[in-house]
């Protein structure tokens, strides 16, 4: 499992890098070519299973209760996009809350510059933690009530943990343009304001395959729907 | 990880008195792993229904009914002819290849049943735990774990797992070989003087006529056997458990026909903090010990008796802890010159960790080991400490290659107030995988 998600994330981190005309250029669109809606649904061909806790063996009692992920988010994304998608910085801010032993949400979705907000609402400590090659980072062991907050310059996958709760995992997905969607609950999503030209469209999962599709928008905008089914 | 069905828990659990390879870890033997474990499935047969009223919870329906984890580690180290981290005549603790292989099976949100198999050097395997975990009340955070349970004492003896060790080495108190044996009783207070500072193959003249090794303040590597309650949230709680055998000889099979009283309370004032007081006494003397006594010395009790203290403060890239504990035996003497009063150790310790960067930290440890004295004819006929002092620092680091694949490091120099192998540097290494 670890593996096809290491994989997954050196694959989104290594096409993210890529320059945006290659492997499909996209040109340029002035403001008033119509855009183009892609919208669809992700479907898993088998349930994703969420992170087990260790048998704690040495524990005393019965561990404390804690949420469990939902590893039904999916992101879909186009692999390339307009060069001015590439130069946009939004330097958003948007916040991955501990709570009940658990990162909510479980998976995020963000821009370059993003500022993530690691906010602890627990009762206990938590470590938050990331290894990964894209940004490696350690905040420490904070209470509850406080906020710890990182900067995401880079694109690819961050994996992260909890140094306390070997059990409480989340992924941060970074992206170099806007042009993704987390899927909801029902597995649906929307990607908004896409200009005409061909495109690979790609669904990541943390824990199952990865698929790609190629998709072309017409002049006319539009909209296009394409589904995903993982296993 | 994933569903299975109870039969394949069944066959796992008919291993250990297959007799095939298997041991159980210390002095059990595998009929009392066999009975034991007939009363383990009779009560899970009787707290099945615990399982089943509440086996629909949404939480619970959503965590993996069987789960398997555990850790690898190898650990090397230069060579420790002083014998200052053997937990054996054989085996040092820090030149050792160990597998940990731990289940969980939940039989519904309010009881669990839990192993760990246990393979050292590539020597077989051994049965480290084995037990029944029940939440006696729904909304009452009362819990009670039957079998091979896990250490109240303390808080070391729970966090021996290579992964939560943030050094290589185990702290005196729970490793280091006094020269106490549970089997083999010195006469006089000669007896004892003469075997000082020589805890890994001692030898007396009552009991056991068999040169082995002594036993530390709290056996860090051995659970004991028995039943224990814990009661309690995350601001405070309690825990006691009766067992068959004590702090430094934890059993499986009850060798003196006494029980140790164990109990532990632990206060977190802050999520900084956690403090704990532990306090234990139980019958120490084997019965074939005892059986070699003359008539009219027999009488006893001869226990082991311990007090301890511990605290953990922790904030940002800091962890800090400090941990003491006194034990005292009573034995008996037949012969002057006589030991007044009980035999008392005194084992403290404070190791602190520090996060360099991610993936890479800091740690050191510095720890001490002392006796009372007594007065026999050798050594001037001045009081002079029954087993020889010991100190200790370890510093070193560890590096994150993945989450889940630790490298240590770390030097570690003992002194001890003996004239053979008085001062030993060791350096060590480690590599650890814990899944």
């Amino acid at each position: 499992v670890v593996l096809v998600g290491r994989r997954a994330g050196l694959l989104l981190a290594v096409l993210l890098l890529a320059k945006p005309t290659a492997p499909f250029p996209i040109q340029e669109s002035p403001p008033s070519v119509p855009t183009a809606v892609l919208r669809g649904r992700v479907d898993f061909r088998r349930e994703p299973r969420p992170p087990t806790r260790r048998a704690g063996i040495s524990d005393l009692g019965m561990p404390a209760p804690r949420d469990v992920p939902d590893q039904r988010q999916a992101i879909v994304y186009l692999e390339t996009a307009p060069r001015a998608a590439f130069e946009e910085r939004e330097g958003a801010r948007v916040t991955l809350d501990q709570k009940n032993e658990n990162f909510a949400p479980h998976v995020l979705a963000i821009t370059t510059g993003t500022v993530v907000d690691f906010r602890n609402d627990d009762r206990t400590y938590h470590n938050v933690f990331s290894l990964s090659k894209t940004k490696p980072f350690d905040l420490g062991r904070y209470a509850a009530g406080e906020t710890k907050s990182v900067r995401f310059d880079r694109p690819g996958v961050v994996r992260v943990f909890c140094e306390i709760h070997s059990h409480m995992s989340a992924f941060i997905v970074v992206f170099a343009h806007r042009y993704f969607a987390l899927t909801n609950a029902e597995g649906e999503y929307r990607i908004e304001g896409i200009p005409p030209g061909a495109y690979t469209v790609s669904v990541w999962h943390s824990v199952l395959a990865t698929e790609s599709k190629p998709i072309r928008i017409g002049d006319g905008g539009g909209e296009v729907e394409v589904d995903f089914s993982l296993s | 990880m994933g569903q299975s069905p109870r039969p394949a828990a069944g066959r796992r659990r008919g291993r250990p008195s297959a007799g095939a390879g298997l041991r159980s870890f210390g002095s059990a033997s595998p009929p009392l792993i066999r009975s034991r474990s007939r009363c383990a499935w009779a009560l899970l047969a009787l707290l099945a229904p615990i399982g089943r009223a509440h086996a629909q919870a949404p939480e619970a329906s959503r965590e993996a009914r069987l789960t398997f984890n555990g850790e690898a580690f190898a650990s090397v180290a230069s060579d420790d002819p002083g014998f200052f981290n053997y937990a054996n005549y054989e085996r040092s603790t820090l030149s050792i290849a160990r597998l940990n292989l731990d289940v969980s099976l939940r039989l519904g949100p309010r009881a669990a049943f839990l192993a760990e198999a246990r393979g050292d050097n590539g020597d077989g395997i051994s049965i480290s735990a084995l037990y029944l975990r029940v939440r006696v009340l729904e909304k009452t955070p009362l819990d009670l774990q039957v079998g091979r349970i896990p250490p109240v004492f303390g808080a070391f003896g729970r966090r021996t797992y290579g992964a939560d060790n943030p050094l290589i080495g185990v702290p005196l108190g729970y490793q280091y070989l006094t020269i106490i044996r549970p089997d083999a009783l010195p006469a006089s207070a000669d007896d004892l003087l003469l075997a000082r500072g020589g805890g890994w193959l001692v030898s007396y003249p009552l009991g056991s006529q068999a040169d082995s090794h002594g036993l530390p303040l709290v056996a860090g590597d051995r659970w004991d056997t028995g039943i224990q309650m814990h009661l309690g949230g995350p601001k405070a709680s309690l825990a006691l458990a009766l067992t068959q055998g004590t702090l430094s000889n934890p059993l499986v099979r009850d060798d003196n026909g006494g029980k140790q009283l164990v109990g532990r309370a632990e206060t977190r004032p802050s999520a900084a903090w956690i403090i704990g007081f532990s306090a234990a006494r139980g019958e120490f003397l084997s019965r074939s010990a005892k059986a070699a006594l003359p008539p009219g010395t027999r009488g006893g009790p001869f226990t082991q008796s311990a007090l301890g203290i511990d605290a953990e403060y922790s904030r940002g890239y800091w962890v800090l802890r400090a941990e003491g504990i006194m034990s005292e035996w009573r034995l008996p003497m037949i012969a002057g010159p006589f030991v007044a009063g009980p035999l008392r150790a005194y084992a403290g310790c404070l190791e602190g960790r520090y996060k360099i960067r991610p993936g890479l930290y800091a740690a050191a440890r510095v720890d001490r080991l002392g006796f009372s004295s007594i007065t026999g004819t050798l050594f001037g006929g001045q009081p002079t400490s029954w087993d020889a002092p010991v100190t200790r620092v370890e510093v070193g680091g560890g590096y994150f290659l993945r989450r889940d694949i630790l490298l240590k490091a770390v030097y570690q120099h003992n002194w001890r107030d003996t004239t053979f192998s008085p001062s030993l540097g060791i350096v060590s290494a480690q590599a650890l995988w814990w899944f």
